[in-house]
């Protein structure tokens, strides 16, 4: 008797816990999956447990991606992928020429492209007149670097025997990645004499700019790769190369202990003038919609400045309270140019 | 109610809790079943063969991270179009150079690519023979390098550009040195007649092709040779068995104007499985933490563009050409069309031509579907369009004659030249051939070194490329006398399939400094390997 009352009771316990389980399932938002194609340089971001718990926890939303250049993840295969998350407006506007407007696009993060180098280079820059140090922060005159591009002038004329080969900035493929493309709509602009090149002006700048690119032959497609490849290669691979500002707070920020040990060669340079890479998340559906809302969520965006360096809206100039501890980092730029509209700029891709 | 009440009611509630919470867990742990039922926690890597020296390092890895690894080696170029295919069935690569994950990820599979190490390709050569060039003293660049090879003074062995990282790499460094550029390499450029003339020139001082630079290694410290172009910690590795065996070392030359750098990219192929990520993520942390990166670099491998850690020095020994300090300026490699077309021109026409001598088992039985899988094969190779997938095209000037054996000759048949229309027609006839009779590989073997006897060896890169699926007759003198008389050693390449005896075939290969590969469950393929090895 007693053996089958207690049966009952456990019965009635395991029933009781089963309901209450499925009861807190079904109270807890479902479970969205989200992919969609998403730039290298934001992957770190996507992927910091912080930020993906709280797109779970907040919003119910599991992320996945795949990874592809900005300009690239428009022309790839697009089935079954809710978002695009390119790093420019033009390629958004690449992909309104192509599928027409997408359900929804918001500019959510901002980074301006900046140089990438070693102590030894900024060095032979700095006596060179080329590069100059205000407030502890390294800028790059733009006007002269592109003289010394278009003459193909050697490292060794700069003062630099060590390096073989002539003075080049190693960019992503300009026609399948943002950064490479952004620095080539840079160089354009600064080619133009500064002013932004337009559909008039490009047939006198565009055989400069191929000759510029020409000589710097193979270009990986992925800034992320590019950015590795020029920590762990060292000064003789890349000397120079073109990045988004975000890479090297990320990077500081994930690997304090390795950025101890660089610290004292990497150099962060920002080119004046220097243009804004804007992050704009494209929702091809509604779970891409709920996803652009989960990532304008607050403390995801003082998650992406902190820990990967992508300024906000609000951070376009990082706030007081929030400064990033890393040697270098500019507080506000003020030579910035704009990118040439997407006309001039499918013209720039379609010739490199 | 008394106290006793009290205690029992307590006591029912705490069961009951511990019962409720014990249901909780069960329900939580049958909730991740269906997650780790089918994850074996196996990780499959496709990798490249510098690798296997690895295996020492991946084993612990697989033991510390719970993770079995699971390598298949493959050429670079293997690793590219498997990429482009979707790479089915692997869950990571791990190519020499990423530039092969750029040019094959068409997909956006591969994620989480990191550099394992860095590895310098670069020439060894034998220590006093580079004395006597001179090229232990200051810089050394390709010229200097084409001098010494157009003089007589020196020949190299270096693996196939078109299969393998380490000489596609080389190559592509010869050809910028060769056009006196740094970086921008043009379609046009390919086509200068004097850089065509110059890297005909340079080419022609390659002694002995593979598609693999481990294997390549491997052959150097089985024969006599001047020089090699390998990995610098392959280099390394064979220095450290010469000074073993007593032997002379090699010199290691890094050609300042033509030299490439393998980062030794490990990348995740996404296929959706989450648990496969993590399980790579732990793989690869693991490979990536600085004790173990400080064992890889145990192994010869870099893991810093400048320096060594100072418990590795004297793996970097400076008495043999190494100054970890200098800093190494690479050559950028070009657009992806400009490399496929310089990938191409090395393979129809730059690359010294191959004297192909395939033996074929026609015996009785081949009969079914043996004949019909060897057919395919040939298939594969001499008609033109098949090869070109795989960069097996055959070069300008190339030699193919077909004898078809079973206890004895059955027929042989020679390709007029080397037009798509003659290699074509050879198939055509071997295809009609139908199989009989019993097996001898001997006298197959030393019908082909006694045909090879009519060519001049020191023009073509000569191989034997025996095929069978039984146990021969030993008919071995036949063979050795064969062997005797000719004036130059070519390698026995053999391919068994069905039920070859593989101890008769390496024994051949290993006396001739040849390879066995297995056709066994894929004859197509072995060929494919085989004619990247020449």
């Amino acid at each position: 008797m007693k053996k089958k009352v207690l049966g009952l009771i456990l019965l009635i316990v395991v029933m009781g816990a089963i309901g209450t389980v499925s009861l807190l399932k079904q109270n807890m938002p479902k479970e969205i999956r989200v992919k969609g194609y998403l730039g290298g340089e934001k992957i770190g971001f996507l992927e910091d447990a912080e930020v993906q718990e709280i797109l779970e926890e907040k919003y119910g939303i599991a992320a996945d991606y795949a990874r592809a250049g900005s300009l690239d993840m428009v022309t790839a295969d697009l089935t079954g992928m809710d978002y695009l998350f390119p790093s420019s407006s033009t390629a958004l506007e690449y992909y309104q020429d192509l599928h027409g407007d997408p359900r929804r696009s918001e500019i959510l993060l901002n980074t301006p492209i900046v140089l990438y180098t070693h102590k030894m280079v900024l060095d032979a820059f700095q006596k060179q007149g080329i590069a100059e140090e205000r407030e502890g922060v390294w800028y790059l005159d733009m006007e002269k670097l592109t003289e010394l591009l278009e003459e193909g002038a050697t490292w060794e004329e700069i003062g630099l025997p060590e390096l073989y080969g002539t003075v080049s900035v190693d960019t992503t493929d300009p026609s399948r990645s943002n950064s490479g493309n952004m620095f080539s709509a840079l160089l354009a602009n600064v080619l133009n004499g500064g002013e932004v090149v337009t559909v008039q002006s490009l047939p006198d700048i565009l055989p400069r700019l191929q000759k510029i690119f020409e000589n710097l032959g193979y270009m990986e497609t992925s800034s992320s790769d590019l950015f590795s490849q020029f920590l762990r290669m060292g000064v003789g691979a890349k000397p120079l190369i073109a990045g988004y500002e975000s890479q090297l707070i990320e990077y500081a920020a994930e690997n304090p202990e390795e950025w101890e040990t660089v610290k004292g060669d990497i150099r962060m340079v920002y080119p004046t003038p220097t243009v804004w890479s804007s992050h704009v998340l494209l929702a091809l559906d509604e779970k891409g919609d709920a996803f652009t809302d989960a990532l304008m969520d607050e403390e995801i965006q003082e998650l992406a400045w902190e820990k990967h360096g992508f300024r906000t809206a609000e951070y376009l100039a990082p706030s007081g309270t929030k400064t990033v501890t890393l040697v270098g980092v500019a507080d506000s730029l003020t030579q910035i140019t704009q990118i040439p509209t997407y006309e001039v700029m499918r013209e720039i891709i379609e010739n490199l | 109610m008394g106290n006793t009440g009290k205690r029992k009611t307590l006591k029912k509630g705490l069961a009951a809790a511990a019962l409720s919470l014990l249901a909780v867990f069960f329900l939580w742990v049958f909730d991740q079943i269906p997650e780790k039922e089918d994850a074996g926690r196996v990780l499959k890597i496709l990798s490249g063969s510098e690798n296997q020296e690895l295996e020492g390092i991946i084993e612990a890895c697989a033991e510390e991270t719970g993770v079995e690894i699971q390598m298949d080696y493959q050429g670079s170029v293997d690793i590219m179009r498997q990429l482009q295919e979707g790479a089915e069935g692997y869950d990571a690569v791990w190519p020499a150079s990423s530039i092969w994950i750029s040019l094959g990820d068409e997909q956006h599979l591969v994620k989480h690519n990191q550099s394992i190490s860095l590895n310098p390709v670069v020439f060894g050569i034998r220590e006093s023979l580079a004395r006597k060039l001179g090229f232990t003293e200051g810089e050394v660049s390709v010229e200097d390098l084409l001098r010494a090879i157009q003089e007589g003074k020196m020949s190299f062995c270096m693996t196939s550009a078109t299969q393998s990282n380490s000489g596609a790499s080389a190559y592509i460094g010869f050809l910028y040195a060769l056009l006196g550029k740094q970086e921008g390499m043009t379609a046009q450029d390919l086509q200068d007649p004097k850089l065509q003339e110059k890297i005909h020139a340079f080419l022609d001082g390659v002694e002995r092709s593979s598609g693999s630079s481990d294997w390549l290694k491997e052959l150097f410290l089985e024969e006599d040779y001047d020089a090699m172009v390998n990995y610098e910690c392959l280099i390394l590795d064979a220095n450290r068995q010469l000074a073993e065996e007593g032997k002379e070392l090699l010199y290691v030359v890094y050609p300042y104007d033509g030299l490439s750098i393998a980062d030794s990219p490990l990348g995740y192929v996404d296929h959706g499985e989450e648990q496969k990520e993590e399980d790579f993520l732990a793989v690869q942390e693991y490979l990536l933490s600085g004790e173990v990166q400080k064992e890889i670099e145990a192994t010869g491998r870099r893991i810093q563009a400048n320096g060594v850690s100072a418990e590795n020095t004297e793996i970097f020994n400076p008495d043999w050409g190494i100054d970890t300090d200098q800093i190494l300026s690479p050559i950028q490699m070009p657009d992806a069309d400009i490399l496929m077309e310089a990938l191409n021109l090395y393979q129809t026409n730059f690359k010294k031509p191959s004297l192909n001598l395939y033996c074929l088992d026609f015996s009785g039985s081949m009969e079914g579907s043996g004949e019909e899988q060897l057919k395919e094969a040939m298939a594969q190779i001499l008609i033109q369009e098949n090869a070109a997938e795989n960069f097996l095209q055959a070069s300008a000037g190339e030699v193919n004659l077909a004898i078809l054996f079973d206890d004895g000759i059955k027929v042989i048949l020679r390709a007029a030249d080397d037009s798509d229309e003659s290699l074509k027609k050879l198939y055509e006839q071997i295809e009609e051939i139908e199989p009989s009779g019993g097996t001898d590989i001997y006298d197959a073997a030393a019908r082909a070194y006694e045909l090879a006897a009519g060519y001049d060896l020191d023009a073509y890169t000569p191989a034997v490329i025996l095929m069978t699926d039984g146990k021969s007759e030993y008919h071995k003198t036949r063979f050795e006398r064969a062997r005797e008389k000719s004036e130059k050693e070519i390698p026995v390449f053999s391919i068994t399939f069905g039920s070859a005896d593989p101890s008769q075939l390496q024994e051949l290969a290993e006396e001739t400094g040849g390879r066995v590969f297995d056709g066994t469950e894929d004859l197509t393929e072995a060929f494919r390997s085989v004619k990247g090895y020449n």
